[in-house]
């Protein structure tokens, strides 16, 4: 299974891009899922379909989806909650437990539930299509959720380690002790009864997946430009993002080019081909036909990301 | 008569072997107690100041820590009284 990430600025034509080499894989007979991770959803639209966070059938190679980053925090939030009130469940009494709810717009969330929207899908349609082709959200956020494994992982092993010694200090006490029971509560002292180095496993798991997924050979990272100093720099930004997270950039797309920003879009693909001398650029004109069925470009998009299979 | 005898001397002897045992890892629970108030702390890092892991993952384990989260306020509670601490973990009187 490949998976593609169309990745740029707002409005560069990212959810554009990213429908097109969908439909034209699945044209060529492969199946298809499309993904929009962004919150500003614009899939269905283009496809003038409805969507929702489950995926829906637009042919028969093809499948849509549209995360909801909201649900996804809600569910999330939802699942902790009902453990936490386990802990805290007085708070019912005085009818505090709604407050809980609010946790839903703390920093950090939308990027854990996007993650975690991405990697239940990776996880739960493996096998299921050839592609997934991802719409991501703009610059900030797509590079927040690709630094996200990774950042996890590492405070997942330190958090492991401590916890390990702690085990191995428990272990230490029961043997010579007997059983180590401070307050009344029996802890654990093998790493089979220990709830938290458990979860820690899970959560190491889940991330070692989305991370291997991430920096496989069966990823391919694509930048959306337009011929513009704006997309310009901040393509420049997601591109040093990108290396510094060890993300290569397989294609860029300089997207709605017309006869008048040519010179410009020239000078932007020469800045942006001088340090990424391996990536390939594919220019996609402007075209007022394109505008009705978005997804229906005349320009090969596939073509590109079947064309790394026979390397 | 002689029964009770030796079950006295059997509790005394069991007693001392107690006592000893837990002067073996008195130094050992000092340093289990304060591994698990550092996991916490960590986990709790955004609180105090100090670099925190990503909150979702202190979400995922808090509800785990009680006994942790016990500690960690204890450890709080005490910490202006670190000369005490010592002495405890020393064994002086």
């Amino acid at each position: 299974m490949k998976t593609i990430f169309f990745t740029g600025k707002g409005g560069v034509g990212k959810s554009t891009l990213a429908a097109a080499a969908a439909w034209q894989l699945a044209e060529k007979g492969y199946r298809v899922l499309t993904v929009s991770l962004d919150p500003a959803h614009n899939l269905g639209d283009i496809f003038g379909i409805k969507l929702h966070h489950r995926k829906k059938k637009f042919t028969s190679e093809l499948y849509l989806q549209e995360t909801d980053l909201e649900k996804a925090a809600d569910e999330y939030i939802k699942n902790n909650m009902s453990i936490m009130k386990e802990v805290y469940g007085y708070l019912k009494t005085f009818n505090m437990d709604k407050y809980f709810s609010i946790l839903k717009y703390s920093p950090g969330i939308e990027e854990y539930a996007a993650l975690t929207s991405l990697e239940k899908i990776l996880t739960k349609e493996e096998g299921c299509f050839d592609y997934i082709v991802f719409d991501t959200p703009p610059t900030g956020l797509t590079l927040h959720i690709f630094a996200l494994p990774g950042v996890t992982l590492a405070w997942i092993e330190r958090l492991i380690k401590i916890r390990k010694e702690i085990l191995e200090k428990r272990y230490t006490i029961h043997n010579i002790k007997g059983k180590y029971i401070p307050e009344g509560v029996q802890l654990a002292y093998q790493e089979k009864d220990d709830k938290v180095i458990q979860k820690l496993y899970e959560l190491q798991k889940r991330y070692e997946k989305v991370k291997s997924v991430l920096e496989g050979d069966d990823n391919s990272v694509s930048v959306v430009f337009n011929p513009d100093q704006l997309s310009l720099k901040e393509s420049e930004r997601l591109l040093e993002g990108l290396k510094e997270l060890g993300l290569p950039v397989s294609h860029f797309f300089n997207n709605k080019l017309t006869e008048d920003n040519l010179k410009t879009a020239e000078s932007v693909e020469a800045k942006l081909k001088k340090d990424n001398k391996s990536s390939t650029i594919k220019r996609i004109y402007y075209n007022d036909d394109n505008l009705s069925k978005g997804y229906m470009l005349n320009d090969d998009i596939a073509g590109l990301f079947i064309e790394q299979e026979g390397k | 008569m002689s029964n009770k005898i030796v079950s006295k001397i059997k509790n005394f002897i069991s007693g001392v072997e107690y006592v000893h045992r837990d002067q073996a890892v008195s130094h050992t629970l000092w340093e289990e107690r304060e591994l698990e108030n550092i996991f916490t702390l960590l986990l709790m890092g955004s609180f105090s100041g100090i670099p925190a892991p990503p909150a979702f993952i202190s979400a995922e384990l808090i509800p785990l820590l009680t006994h942790e989260l016990k500690i960690f306020n204890n450890r709080a509670e005490n910490s202006f009284d670190t000369l005490a601490e010592m002495t405890g973990v020393l064994g002086i009187d």
